[in-house]
């Protein structure tokens, strides 16, 4: 089966911890839960690890939440979202 | 149609009143409502002056801070003559220059539980705006208060390229406590003074912020209630993120208010005061100054002036990020960010045992003196046959003390 390619864009302290804001990432199954995919692009940027309690996932531009099986599709775009709070 | 408004304030806001889809009952609605910002900083400034010359009735500004010159690069109502006054005094007499028709009021308060319930229920609409503060305190308190109070919140946040705002509390809508019911662990969230942040991106969060408040209070348009809005001005990028509806079953503060019928003020006093703000998000203080942490014992470091009087030849690591390091350090100090010292502990272990030749001292240093211990404890466990020291205070105090020509950031 063809790898099935997603558009993981990092936000706030996630994107300081993996260095650019945007990345393609692929993954093997289409049905996974939304902490199983976290799970899976923490172990390709390990330092991610550090806001895995507090950050918020979110698929084609809706919350999601970590219990929820996602049916991903190539093209679908993920963005991590910890909570930011400066001002 | 009847409206309240006199000759003077029609030819003053003639420019709005003569949007269709604004006009003079959304300005009538303005006129007679009041709205409380919380934090007089980069976001509360342009929020206020907004607010202020687009009429709102009544402005309550709410900061327990003064003005210091590095708040000015972003905090556009604070002028350079203005170092040391009250933030909250001089937004609203900024404001009041701008339009003397609203009704300023002046908070020079730090909030807690009995502060906080107290001043947001004289206001019906809140808007909130919270300055520089890595304090998830303040955020859940104020949001805890106004889902017992009913209110709305309009709620923004900044750093370093990046912004984010939404409305709580509004409608369906979800609180924040709805979309993040476990507070994040403080070490995961940063603050302006650590981070950094730059002007224009405060001054458009704090600017949509008095749109989405004058859309609340004149009930016109579509909110970013149930939606948030995240901006990425470095790449520039925008994505408007659905939330979940508020969750009733789950959220403990909406919970409590949907399962009663009117809460009565006792109730709230007492909802407030059961709940653990500190035990809940594991910090010390109300207050949001960056705190300087002391986990060493004192044989362990070493003060600046002893330091100065340091003549013994020895390795010197200053373990602050790069870009702070290129501002300014002291001579003959080696660059390690503590980044390093955490991902790359092996390769750092190698690089100063390359460094260090026969030194039988190595002292460690960073902007606070905060850092630089957690990196001497890392370096003990491999270099237990060496002196490793951390200078006190780091390069602030170090600035203070000894150099006052050392700058100061
Ligand atoms: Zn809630």
């Amino acid at each position: 089966m063809d790898s099935i390619s997603i558009k993981v864009l990092f936000f706030g302290k996630a994107r300081d911890l993996v260095g650019v804001g945007q990345k393609d990432v692929d993954i093997l199954h289409s049905n996974l839960k939304a902490n199983e995919f976290l799970e899976i692009i923490i172990s390709k940027f390990p330092r991610l690890e550090e806001i895995k309690s507090s950050t918020k996932l979110s698929l084609n531009e809706e919350y999601v939440e970590m219990n929820d099986v996602l049916s991903l599709k190539s093209g679908d775009e993920i963005a991590v979202i910890p909570p930011i709070s400066g001002g | 149609m009847a409206h309240n408004l006199t000759n003077s304030e029609i030819e003053r806001y003639s420019r709005q009143l003569i949007i269709p889809d604004y006009g003079i009952e959304s300005q009538n609605k303005l006129k007679s409502s009041s709205i409380l910002i919380i934090g007089c900083g980069g976001l509360g400034c342009p929020s206020a002056l907004y607010l202020s010359t687009a009429g709102i009735g009544r402005l309550g500004l709410v900061d327990d801070d003064t003005i210091e010159i590095s708040n000015i690069h972003r905090q556009i109502a604070h002028d350079e003559n203005k170092i040391g006054i009250s933030k909250a005094q001089n937004l609203a007499d900024r404001c009041k220059a701008l339009n003397s028709l609203v009704k300023y009021e002046v908070h020079n308060i730090l909030f807690t539980k009995t502060t906080a319930l107290n001043l947001i229920e004289q206001y019906p609409f809140l808007f909130l705006s919270i300055y520089c503060t890595d304090n998830v305190i303040t955020r859940y308190l104020i949001n805890d208060v106004c889902v017992l109070l009913g209110k709305p919140l309009v709620s923004g946040s900044a750093l370093k390229f990046e912004g984010q705002l939404t409305v709580y509390n509004y409608l369906n809508g979800p609180c924040y406590r709805c979309l993040y019911p476990t507070a994040p662990p403080a070490h995961a969230v940063s603050n302006c003074s650590d981070a950094g942040i730059l002007g224009p991106i405060v001054g458009m969060i704090g600017s949509l912020q008095a749109l989405e408040a004058i859309k609340v209070v004149a009930e016109i348009g579509t909110c970013l209630n149930g939606r948030m809005m995240i901006f990425d001005g470095f790449d520039f990028l925008t994505r408007i993120i659905k939330l979940r509806p508020r969750q009733i079953e789950t959220c403990l503060m909406c919970k409590s208010v949907l399962s009663r019928e009117n809460l009565t003020k006792k109730d709230r006093e007492e909802i407030l005061e059961n709940f653990d703000y500190i035990e809940f998000c594991g910090v010390s203080n109300y207050n949001d100054k960056s705190i300087n942490i002391s986990i060493l014992s004192d044989k362990k470091r070493i003060n600046c002036s002893d330091y100065k009087n340091f003549t013994e030849s020895h390795l010197l690591i200053d373990v602050r990020p790069k870009c702070q390091f290129n501002i300014c350090s002291l001579p003959n100090s080696l660059n390690i960010p503590f980044d390093d010292f955490v991902y790359n502990e092996e390769k750092v272990v190698e690089n100063i045992r390359d460094k260090l030749g026969n030194e039988k001292s190595i002292f460690l240093v960073c902007r606070r003196g905060n850092d630089s211990q957690l990196a001497v404890e890392i370096l003990e466990k491999h270099f237990n046959d060496k002196e490793i020291k951390d200078l006190i205070g780091g390069l602030q105090t170090w600035s203070k003390e000894i150099e006052p020509d050392f700058p100061k950031y």
